[in-house]
């Protein structure tokens, strides 16, 4: 079954994951930093460290 | 990142590994969405054949004043895994690995055709999911993932991959 909403929910979220797949890798090394920093709210492990970059 | 990139670039300057690739997740990101992990893992070539192949690694880690946590090595604030190459499939995937600039500093990644050959072999939940991705996100040679499925014999497992996530 087709659905006309979802099929443009879904085709903007693939465009948008191809949007950060384009950005600079020092760019997604800083998102990955800011991941790290979000994830360290949630639960602590002490290997699960933020990236000094 | 770019201090560990240049100690692990030293490492292979001073001949205590052949060659490197970083590989796993960082290596992913760089060709998809960023995704959150917390290691470096690096492919590496040894030197030497050896019982302990990641011994010399360790020394000069030790040397230089980096903790171990547990397999990895914490250089400059990153937990670095250094992974000998364990196949031929990642042998070359380390030898055919691509040069990327972070900042200033020059480093070696696996390619996406590699890494898609390299989760397939794998077959992990998270490689599956990170399969689907790089063949959705990434800009992927056909004709070069062939040849290395074909090689590897991981062509038929590709078929069946993508007959289950792709086609209706």
């Amino acid at each position: 079954m087709k659905n006309k909403t979802a099929d443009r929910i879904f085709r903007q979220k693939r465009a948008r994951r191809a949007q950060l797949a384009g950005l600079p890798f020092e760019k997604k090394i800083e998102i990955i930093v800011e991941l790290q920093k979000m994830a360290k709210g949630i639960g602590k492990n002490a290997r699960r460290a933020v990236w000094p970059i | 990142m770019e201090k560990t990139l240049r100690v692990i670039n030293e490492i292979t300057r001073q001949g205590i590994i052949s060659a490197y690739a970083i590989g796993g997740g960082i290596a992913a990101t760089y060709y998809i969405e960023p995704m959150l992990t917390y290691d470096l893992d690096i492919f590496f070539i040894p030197a030497m054949e050896g019982l302990d192949i990641l011994a010399p690694i360790h020394a000069y880690a030790e040397k230089a004043g980096y903790k171990t946590q547990g397999e990895m090595i914490l250089i400059e604030g990153i937990p670095v895994q250094f992974i000998p190459v364990y196949n031929d499939l990642i042998r070359e995937a380390v030898e055919n690995a691509a040069g990327l600039k972070y900042r200033d500093v020059e480093a070696k990644v696996v390619t996406a055709e590699y890494l898609i050959a390299i989760a397939l072999q794998t077959g992990r939940a998270k490689d599956r999911e990170r399969i689907i991705r790089l063949l959705d996100e990434a800009v992927i040679d056909r004709t070069v993932l062939a040849r290395i499925l074909e090689v590897f014999g991981l062509a038929e497992k590709f078929k069946k991959f993508k007959s289950r996530f792709y086609e209706k």
